[in-house]
């Protein structure tokens, strides 16, 4: 027998930008336990340069076709490509303002720095695979890191049980992907999606694969926080430490979005049973996430409901990208991606600021007089919740117009219409956060802010030229970006369920 | 249309004042600091006028390349690149020269430059000496791309560009809340006719691109001259209704920018900021703006009689009740503001006639003689300690004898003293136009409106030799040397004597935004503007320096009579130059020979009487007591209550319609906004209620999420989603 034939021919080449995200994280760790006791600005050049070197090395592919490796462990794809440049980016841009913050709060953890690299590695593994063992794996290995992190402040009781109900809620949403795994499996005897695909799409929908598909989105749909899996968001937003808040919110989003826009073309077939289920989830996330958002007090617990909205909108420009291929694309939903992890992460580095000494207040009166102390990033913050907002020449607005217009295109505009009165709500507490950084007066006890530090500035910066950037080259941004390489989905394209509604009811 | 390239230079003329405002911008403050005040300020002023008098220079050498030309051939276009282009408009940046753009150039920067020369002297205390300059030289900038732009956007743009910089120096002095109201009611006022104005273009646009075919439009540049002005025959064959519209529109932009009946009183009020900013932006060069832009459209304008009887009516009255308002006067610079408008009057009966080419040569000499008086009545103010009210003043040709000589000249020009001065020679050509008018629409006594204009003129002729008399005579006649009885006002500033301001130092600030004058009292000892000395017995005016009275002399040359006779003598230079063909003999009603008698009567019987009135002693009814002014002037001094009117009147109604949409504004849509705020809120109270905190209330939530997800899927699968 021939050995060959039972090894697979490694593709270094595919494998290569998370090969070297995780060697990074390793070369780290080693630095900081060589080094205790020193401060940490070795470690993060080393990471900043492996990311740096990651990213490259995903630039150099972009143009490349897609192919397989691994025994289809491995998808190499410009859509996966540019998620990953995405989650590689913002993992830079958090460890550009992670170091003063950690430093400001006395979080003895540099521990913070591989365990971001591994968590990120896990997103990118999430997002280039067709394999469902491979996607867990990639999940596990960004959410253990992340359970880690979140509670890394340790001297912080609302640190600690953050990092505790999302390890609780997130292995509980990991049984129910695992299942669901099993189910599919059972019906079909593959994990490999586009072995999946032709199995289903061969043979009539069976009760075993729909409730298998039902139960993996409950486990996708916890990582992106859709409603109704997202009441850990805000709780656990609020109490983990700013910075590791900020590469949540960036890059756990990005990557469980690849790995269900993955997961959901591979099911096209049964989209009669699913394609309602998640209209009405898209509606409800918009909905539940913007109204909630109105009556918080507190930046990160607001940002954090912004996050599940956003995560509705995002879901829009999937829906619409599947309902309707060849007409509409995934590149809308892509730049949404890019625009939205350039935003939310600029926002939460500002909020970082209010870290001082071991003090940090989050609260809407914690950020009062914080154009005074921190003019420059103040600013940006505004740039940044004008994006949020949707506000024109940011990237947020072309985002959201870019969504709509999919939306309208794909015959859905129902979901247009909500994700526009969306955006009109969330304007109000958007502009809350603004007012409490700019108009309200302080009062008779000021509130604290750590010194902006020349790193935070900068991560505020690439952030702005992200927001700004992209909004002002969308054109360019979107015709580059050419995610039509997903494939078509398989499937029937279907209607908006509010026009199957009309009809079953004029029968 | 071909580009000549010897004449792409024209845009050096616009581009070195612009090079000037950004040196005085950026670098004016560094320059003046460096330096220090005493060689700083006289240096940045020196950079200042270079770049105006290099752009003189270049529009004189221009100016000789295109008198070479044959006549027929006078106008080239200088395109830099495109600038706007929306479906199928096009607007380039494009600068025409021709004759009349040259000669509005050569105005611009040859007076701009002896203005900015004064300047220096004048404003050599101010702290902000950078400032005025910066303002200045971009004033200059947009006042010349005003006149060259070879469409009507960019006539536009330089319109709103000196606009802005009129507001930014008549509010130079902005701490004087006086000084802020007065450059806002400027900008106010000015928008009226820029609404008119910008109308006009839209309508241009809309009628120019739905009519292509049947208007035979060649390209897409639709607001450019050579196309509008190439249609105008054939649009008053098929649109003579819309052509007389848009020539109105176009007017009353005009009117704002001119100071017309009823749009004027921007323009007295105007006189709140520095001295040579009155002579060359309020005096020679902005308020003529709306001339250039009738003579510019002429061609245009001149097919709808109707709009051109209107437009000589309004000269006639805006002259008329400029002269009677200035009888009542007693601040220097309010008599030569409303001498402005009612001069501006005279220019527009002259367009208003056809006459457009008589319009540009008031236009020319009173740019002269008008700086002039303004730059002499600065001298007067700067050696008088900054009191501006005339009967304060007296005796001062023992004093001030260059201000005296040439201020005199100024006042010979414009009462018009026969032959001698310019003044004469442009208004004969206007109001001999008019009078002899023979083709125009109805107006009165069996005249035309434009030979009713004319007659109107010749009447403000005399008012304007009465009142300028009495002007010289109060500040230069009589041996009362009346300042050495006058209080110590330490608080005199300029315009407080004007009657229209006189309320607006008692009324109190409610916004809170401009100092109070304790507040202003403060300020003033931290940095002081102008150094003040007071007005007392031992007070002795002092001839001004070299660099303000230069200036004098040669406007004062220029306003002599051979400038006039050269230009509208019997060789008709200006008519020929500016209208490109050989000027025809008007054989009128009236002979030329009984125009100049009537001008002498004018001439004579108002200065006489002048004389006889004031040329002793002043009048008491004239005196500081205003009990005891005789009510006619006293009412002319109050404007007739025209300001009044206009300004309580708009103010009243808007403010009636403010409150209107302000209580539409707060019971209605923020009724039905907060409305749904409130609904949005209790929604999101109702979403927050789970959001309990603990773990097993969230592992519960997603338990009865995913029970529902699997739930619904069975469901649609057994009820046969279709396969």
């Amino acid at each position: 027998m021939n050995v060959n034939a039972l090894i697979p021919t490694v593709d270094w080449r595919a494998l290569a930008p998370f090969t070297i995200v995780v060697c990074t994280g390793i070369v780290a760790l080693i630095i900081e336990m060589l080094r205790p006791r020193r401060n940490n600005n070795l470690v993060v050049g080393v990471s900043l340069f492996g990311l740096l070197v990651a990213g490259w090395s995903l630039f150099g592919m972009l143009g490349g076709p897609s192919d397989e490796s691994f025994a289809g462990m491995i998808l190499n794809d410009r859509f996966g490509q540019i998620l990953q440049l995405v989650m590689v980016g913002s993992c830079a841009v958090c460890f550009l303002f992670s170091e003063p913050y950690l430093r400001e709060k006395r979080i003895p953890f540099a521990e913070f720095y591989p365990l971001a690299l591994w968590s990120t590695a896990g997103g990118m593994l999430m997002v280039s695979s067709k394999h469902l063992l491979m996607v867990f794996l990639g999940l596990e290995l960004l959410s253990i890191s992340l359970y880690c992190l979140a509670g890394m402040s340790r001297y912080e009781s609302k640190s600690e049980e953050s990092a505790l109900k999302y390890f609780l809620l997130g292995s509980f949403a990991s049984a129910f992907l695992l299942m669901g795994i099993a189910f599919i499996y059972g019906e079909t005897a593959s994990l490999h999606l586009g072995r999946i695909s032709e199995v289903l799409g061969a043979a009539s929908a069976s009760p075993l694969s729909t409730i298998g598909a039902a139960m993996v989105l409950v486990g996708l749909g916890f990582k992106l926080a859709l409603v109704p899996f997202h009441q850990w968001t805000p709780d656990v937003y609020q109490g983990a430490p700013t910075n590791v808040t900020a590469f949540m919110a960036a890059v756990s989003k990005v990557a469980a979005l690849g790995a269900l826009v993955r997961f959901l073309w591979a099911i096209g077939t049964l989209d009669t049973v699913w394609f309602p289920l998640m209209w009405w989830v898209a509606v409800a996330t918009m909905t539940v996430g913007n109204l909630a958002a109105l009556v918080q007090n507190d930046v990160k617990r607001t940002l954090g409901y912004s996050s599940i909205a956003h995560a509705g909108y995002l879901l829009v420009g999937v829906l619409a990208a599947f309902s309707a291929p060849g007409r509409v694309s995934l590149d809308a939903t892509a730049f949404y991606l890019i625009s939205y992890a350039a935003m939310t992460i600029g926002a939460f580095a500002v909020i970082s600021l209010t870290a001082s000494g071991q003090h940090e207040g989050t609260r809407f009166y914690d950020v009062r007089g914080l154009w005074k102390r921190a003019p420059w990033a103040a600013g940006c913050l505004v740039v940044f919740l004008c994006s949020l907002i949707g506000i024109p020449i940011t990237s947020g607005f072309f985002g959201k117009l870019l969504i709509f217009q999919a939306a309208f295109d794909a015959g859905l505009p129902a979901l247009a219409v909500l994700l526009a009165v969306n955006s009109a709500i969330s304007t109000y507490y958007y502009l809350g956060i603004i007012q409490a950084a700019f108009v309200t007066e302080e009062g008779a006890v000021a509130p604290r802010f750590g010194k902006p530090s020349a790193s935070l500035n900068l991560a505020c910066a690439v952030c702005l030229a992200g927001v700004l950037g992209a909004g002002l080259f969308a054109g360019p941004l979107i015709r580059g970006m050419g995610t039509a390489e997903v494939g078509p989905p398989v499937g029937v394209p279907v209607q908006d369920p509010l026009t199957i509604h009309t009809k079953n009811t004029s029968d | 249309m071909t580009v000549p390239n010897e004449f792409s230079t024209v845009w050096w003329i616009v581009f070195l004042p612009l090079l000037g405002f950004l040196f005085q911008a950026l670098l004016g403050k560094r320059l003046v600091e460096t330096l220090g005040a005493k060689f700083g300020r006289p240096a940045a002023g020196a950079i200042a006028v270079a770049p105006i008098g290099l752009a003189f220079l270049l529009g004189a050498d221009l100016t000789s390349k295109l008198a070479q030309l044959p006549e027929h051939a006078r106008a080239a276009v200088s395109t830099l690149g495109p600038w706007m282009s929306v479906q199928g408009l096009q607007v380039p940046f494009e600068l025409r020269v021709d004759p009349l753009s040259m000669t509005m150039v050569l105005i611009i920067t040859g007076i701009g430059a002896l203005i900015h020369l004064y300047a220096i002297g004048y404003m050599a205390q101010e702290r902000d000496f950078p400032r005025f300059f910066t303002y200045l030289n971009l004033f200059v900038a947009a006042m010349l791309v005003l006149v060259l732009g070879n469409n009507l956007v960019l006539t536009f743009v330089g319109w709103e560009g000196v606009g802005v910089c009129s507001y930014l120096l008549i509010g130079f002095w902005y701490r004087d809340l006086a000084n802020s109201k007065a450059a806002n009611k400027a900008f106010i006022v000015n928008r009226v006719g820029d609404v008119g104005f910008a109308l006009g273009m839209f309508w241009i646009v809309h009628l120019l691109s739905q009519n292509r075919e049947t208007l035979a439009v060649t390209g897409e540049r639709w607001l450019s001259y050579d196309t509008i002005l190439a249609v105008s025959p054939r649009l008053l064959e098929m649109f003579p209704t819309a052509l007389f519209w848009i020539s109105i529109l176009l007017f009353i932009g005009a009117m704002g920018k001119s100071a017309q009946f009823p749009l004027y009183v921007w323009l007295p009020d105007a006189m709140a900021g520095p001295t040579p900013v009155s002579a060359l932006i309020h005096a020679a060069t902005m308020v003529t703006s709306g001339v250039y832009l009738l003579n510019r459209m002429s061609p245009w304008i001149a097919l709808s009689p109707a709009a051109m009887g209107i437009i000589a009516i309004v000269g006639a009255v805006t002259a008329l009740v400029g002269a009677a308002i200035a009888f009542g006067q007693t601040d220097i610079k309010t008599v030569l503001a409303y001498s402005t408008v009612s001069q501006l009057g005279y220019m527009f009966i002259a367009c208003g006639v056809g006459a457009f080419w008589a319009g540009m040569f008031h236009v020319i000499t009173h740019a002269f003689f008008k700086a002039l008086l303004f730059l002499g009545s600065g001298a007067v103010i700067y050696a008088m300690a900054h009191q501006q009210d005339m009967r304060h003043y007296g005796n001062l040709r023992r004093y001030l004898p260059i201000t005296f000589a040439t201020m005199a000249v100024g006042w010979a020009a414009i009462v018009g003293v026969p032959f001698l001065f310019s003044g004469f020679w442009s208004k004969e050509a206007v109001l001999g136009a008019a009078v002899n008018q023979t083709h125009g629409a109805t107006g009165a006594f069996g005249l035309t409106a434009g030979q009713l204009a004319g007659w109107v003129g010749f009447a403000v002729a005399a008012m304007t030799a009465f009142y300028m008399t009495r002007m010289m005579l109060l500040t230069f006649g009589t041996s009362e040397e009346r300042w050495r009885d006058a209080v110590p006002d330490h608080h005199a500033e300029p315009v407080h004597s004007h009657e229209a301001d006189a309320d607006h130092h008692d009324v109190e600030d409610v916004e809170g935004f401009f100092f109070s004058d304790a507040e202003m009292e403060r300020a003033s000892m931290l940095e002081v503007h102008e150094e003040h000395h007071d007005l007392d017995s031992h007070h002795t005016p002092r001839e001004v320096p070299w660099v303000m009275w230069v200036p004098l002399v040669l406007l004062a040359v220029g306003s002599l009579g051979f400038v006039g006779s050269w230009l509208g003598g019997a060789n008709h230079r200006l008519e020929a130059w500016l209208t490109g063909h050989a000027p025809h003999e008007a054989h009128g009603p009236v002979a030329h020979n009984l125009l100049i008698g009537i001008s002498a009567l004018a001439f004579v019987s108002g200065v006489g009487l002048a004389f006889w009135l004031y040329g002793k002693k002043t009048p008491v009814w004239e005196g500081m007591d205003d009990k005891k002014w005789n009510p006619l002037q006293l009412f002319a001094r109050r404007q007739f209550g025209i300001d009044a009117i206009l300004s309580d009147g708009t103010v009243r109604l808007g403010g009636i319609v403010g409150a209107v949409c302000f209580a539409l504004d707060r019971y209605v849509v923020d009724g039905v906004v907060n409305g749904v705020g409130v609904l949005a809120r209790s929604l999101g109270g109702a979403v927050r209620q789970p959001q309990t905190g603990y773990v097993r209330t969230y592992a519960t939530l997603m338990q009865y999420g995913a029970v529902a997800l699997v739930a619904y899927v069975v469901y649609r699968l057994m009820t046969g989603a279709p396969q």
